[in-house]
């Protein structure tokens, strides 16, 4: 501080250093970002995205779009705020799911919604898991997926890196065109309907995963699928 | 801290030597200039995941809608600034421009921004969003990095 440069300076050899400087920086930022592009999924879209006009309540709903089973005009409507790489939540889709769809829904008593809610501070996957689900769904697989990817929720969560291929491998499993597939993991589908269910969820409380919403109530301190039953038969009409 | 207490470039030599300070500039400008094309790339969607630790500030702010500034993504703002920085600074390192007040005016206007700029978002962070993005806040050190280093630039200006 305060003191002057070196005669030298003014000579253009005086700039070598700078010169220097300047290019080992160029270097190191170049390379990262190189690094960056090529471990970071390529064009998948990993993260929420900013969405415009979620401000406005009807546009949030409209965007927000659930993946529902059963008939919309089902007396009970249970809306399920789900994040895939959360253990809780593959929990609830093993052992409760199935029983909700095969004896509640099936019957006409209940309209299942499931909404995206990946709680991408803890959960680094859970929004791409999301996205994939979605574009399972494109190939009209979405439960399928679904299943396979809370059975292998141990293998894919783990992973350091996007588990983009894991997912690729999942769909070929599931019997989903792996290219198709891909095209839609690896690009930013879906990234503002998932951004738009979580931004409902917020809207609606939600502050944890899986969250229960039935008849526009939340469903809370449950014991178990005969709980959720009793809860859901108790509905007028159901 | 005086203007004068952190010039280290003589410009009253009629521009014959390049000021320390400018050089500082251009790499913290060049700095912040891979910092800001890598949120603009993750912003893009080239980017999947943005390195960001466990508690995972960086998406909750790059998602916000203030991740967004007069139609233009912040890290395109960044781009677009740091660069015409790092063009300035580079240029008035050139002895023919040390003491060009047009540089001077250039540097001193363009870091006063983007330190007012940075201090909104941080700002933002803070009191708004309630989240923090590590690599906001390595633009904004930078940010203010650069414009302590661009006070002398005042001087300059006076000089004249």
């Amino acid at each position: 501080m305060g003191r002057r440069n070196k005669p030298g300076a003014s000579r253009k050899g005086g700039l070598r250093p700078f010169y220097l400087v300047l290019a080992l920086v160029a270097v190191v930022g170049i390379a990262a970002l190189a690094y960056a592009v090529r471990a970071g999924g390529g064009g998948a879209v990993l993260e929420p995205i900013a969405v415009e006009g979620l401000d406005d309540p009807r546009a949030l709903v409209a965007k927000a779009e659930g993946v529902a089973v059963g008939d919309p005009s089902a007396p009970a409507k249970l809306l399920v705020f789900n994040d895939f790489q959360c253990p809780g939540c593959a929990s609830f889709a093993t052992q409760i799911t199935p029983f909700l769809k095969a004896e509640l829904v099936d019957a006409g008593k209940l309209h299942l919604v499931y909404h995206d809610f990946p709680l991408v501070g803890i959960h680094p996957h859970a929004f791409i898991a999301a996205r994939a689900a979605r574009c399972a769904g494109e190939q009209d697989k979405y439960w399928e997926f679904y299943s396979v990817l809370f059975g292998q929720q141990g293998r894919w969560s783990t992973r350091p890196r996007a588990p983009l291929s894991d997912f690729e491998d999942y769909a070929e499993q599931v019997g989903l065109d792996r290219e198709a597939f891909g095209a839609c993991l690896r690009s930013d589908r879906y990234a503002d309907v998932v951004t738009a269910n979580m931004q409902l969820g917020q809207q609606l409380g939600v502050d944890g995963t899986p969250t229960l919403i039935l008849n526009g109530r939340r469903v809370r301190n449950w014991q178990g699928y005969s709980d959720l039953k009793r809860l859901i038969e108790g509905e007028e009409g159901a | 801290m005086s203007s004068a207490a952190l010039d280290a470039g003589p410009a009253e030599t009629g521009g014959a030597t390049a000021p320390l300070t400018r050089m500082g500039i251009a790499v913290l400008s060049l700095a912040g200039l891979f910092i800001a094309a890598y949120l603009l790339l993750h912003r893009l969607g080239v980017v999947g995941t943005l390195e960001c630790g466990v508690d995972g500030g960086c998406s909750v702010v790059q998602g916000s809608r203030w991740a967004v500034f007069l139609g233009i993504p912040v890290p395109a703002w960044g781009v677009g600034g740091y660069g015409l920085l790092f063009g300035a600074a580079l240029a008035g390192v050139q002895p023919a421009l040390a003491g060009d007040r047009r540089v001077a005016a250039v540097l001193f206007g363009l870091s006063a921004f983007a330190f007012g700029f940075s201090l909104y978002l941080t700002a933002l962070e803070a009191f708004v969003i309630h989240a923090w993005c590590r690599w906001c806040l390595a633009s904004a050190g930078i940010a203010t990095a650069i414009f302590l280093l661009s006070l002398p630039e005042i001087r300059r200006l006076r000089r004249g």
